[in-house]
């Protein structure tokens, strides 16, 4: 009865492995097929002449690069604003908080994380409003806003990794730097930092994924069809989710709808490439704290 | 033995993990240039003891002390530890040396391991190099780890984890060794070494001892105290 009952919780685990992995698998073969015929370099700079496109002497009208140059600038915007708050905040709370504060920080966090995106959308648009009524009639909803409202929708990710990860470190570990005169901070820096990077920075990765994939947030605090690539960080801009968005809600034929899975696939690039770059990064961070 | 001998005072300790005593009036003095052992069975709290005698049970949640632990300073005042700031905590950490039953070595590799404390302390290179080796070569380290000293500590054997522990307290000249279990993961032959090596550290320093191997205790100690249950039995 018992060899019973654990070969089927085997079976059962490896079901749920397998059907994970073919719905990952399906859908990138999906979009595979769909997406390879129509890339094009027609598909990214239209008519223009793609090498001048590049060093930003010719505009594109009718592609796709201003919306990867948008995707691209408004994810690492985000995370960069996100970053230091996110990791600074996780170090307090695993480290400095007390146990009262650490439960109402915390259970503010997973609101926040339990936010829908479009209310975190509306707020930014608010405050682009509120900006533009009081501070300078020069801000709308653009690049900064957008970047900004995406940061505080990342930000409990990185909190909550960063907490979770400086907590893992076993107490041995941490009271070994400790015993032998490391004051506090030190103790943070030379020990528990080298220890827990690994797990901090797996939490930027899930961040930069986040900030990548959100639509709701991005239409309302500054992107828009067509824009072209944004000059500053006031400027409207262009990006890969809100033109999927928009040619799946408002394609006329089958080959503007093919398009949409163009960049779908190009979005699935940028976000496999930031990914491969975090962990590089990562791997390259985890090495040099070691070796210290 | 006079009284101006004791290096460490305990005075009616108790210790609280939520709101359990797991130490109950605990009173032990350890005086300088002698050998203290601590005995009795598993799950009495010698662990936490020590771990209070280095404010290091600050670090665990919900735990809580009561009473006074008094160290001798320097000027030959008395220093209550359980009144130091959290600025004067390395310092004290510096002074009582405690090493752990288990090693709990850094991810880092060997040598950075017993460097690390003097390089908390700005030590020019020069003089962390012969501190590292001098202090491998006491806990009979040396000759095992002298060509892989860049090699990560974690690929050591436990009982060699556990003499690189002892060095990397050892660098710091510690007025006060604390040593939980020290030979625990040593054959007979090492721990005889180290426990030779105790018995020349006890003449310049003051030593206690967590053990639970009677024949070690006879051996080594000057004082031995009793631990049963939550509270301290005999002297």
């Amino acid at each position: 009865m018992k060899l019973l009952s654990h070969r089927v919780l085997l079976a059962f685990f490896w079901l749920t492995g397998f059907l994970t992995l073919a719905s990952v698998g399906s859908l990138l073969i999906f979009l595979f097929v769909k997406g390879v015929p129509s890339l094009s370099l027609q598909l990214i700079f239209g008519g223009a002449d793609p090498f001048r496109a590049l060093l930003l002497r010719e505009r594109v009208f009718d592609g796709l690069f201003p919306a990867i140059v948008g995707t691209t600038a408004v994810v690492v915007l985000s995370v960069s604003w996100a970053i230091p708050v996110g990791i600074a905040a996780g170090i307090y709370l695993a480290e400095f908080s007390g146990q009262n504060l650490k439960k109402i920080f915390n259970f503010s966090f997973d609101i926040l994380a339990a936010t829908p995106s479009i209310v975190i959308g509306l707020f930014g648009l608010t405050v682009a409003i509120f900006l533009h009524q009081h501070f300078s009639d020069r801000i709308y909803p653009c690049l900064l806003t957008s970047s900004v409202a995406l940061a505080v929708l990342v930000l409990p990710y990185i909190v909550r990794t960063t907490q979770l990860s400086i907590d893992a470190v076993p107490h041995s570990m941490r009271a070994a730097g400790l015993s032998l005169g490391a004051s506090k901070l030190q103790n943070l820096y030379h020990v528990l930092l080298p220890s827990s990077l690994s797990g901090i920075l797996s939490g930027v990765i899930l961040a930069l994924g986040r900030a990548a994939e959100d639509t709701a947030v991005i239409m309302l605090t500054g992107v828009v069809a067509t824009a072209g690539i944004p000059g500053s960080l006031l400027a409207k801009y262009e990006a890969l989710p809100f033109y999927i968005y928009y040619i799946s809600s408002q394609y006329t034929d089958q080959k503007e709808l093919m398009t949409g899975f163009g960049a779908a696939l190009i979005l699935l690039t940028i976000c496999a490439s930031l990914f491969v770059a975090a962990h590089l990064l990562k791997n390259l961070l985890v090495h040099r704290l070691r070796k210290k | 033995m006079a009284e101006d001998n004791i290096k460490m005072a305990i005075k009616d300790l108790d210790v609280y993990y939520y709101e359990r005593l797991v130490l109950k009036k605990v009173n032990m003095v350890f005086r300088n240039r002698e050998l203290t052992a601590i005995v009795g069975p598993s799950g009495c709290g010698k662990s936490t003891l020590l771990m209070a005698l280095t404010r290091l049970l600050d670090t665990v949640p919900h735990a809580r002390v009561e009473g006074s632990v008094e160290l001798r300073s320097n000027d030959q005042g008395w220093l209550n530890v359980f009144r130091l700031g959290e600025t004067d905590l390395p310092s004290l950490r510096r002074r009582v040396g405690l090493i752990f039953q288990h090693p709990n070595v850094l991810n880092t590799s060997i040598f950075k391991n017993v460097a690390f404390p003097l390089r908390l302390l700005g030590l020019s290179r020069q003089e962390i190099d012969s501190n590292v080796r001098a202090a491998l070569i006491d806990v009979f380290l040396w000759d095992e780890v002298r060509d892989r000293l860049d090699s990560p500590a974690s690929e050591l054997s436990g009982g060699q984890q556990q003499r690189l522990c002892l060095a990397r307290t050892l660098v710091l000249q510690p007025e006060i060794l604390l040593l939980d279990e020290p030979t625990s993961f040593l054959d007979e032959d090492l721990a005889g070494k180290i426990e030779n090596l105790l018995i020349r550290l006890k003449e310049e320093r003051t030593v206690v001892v967590v053990s639970h191997y009677n024949d070690q205790v006879l051996r080594l100690s000057d004082r031995v105290y009793r631990l049963a249950g939550n509270q301290q039995e005999s002297n």
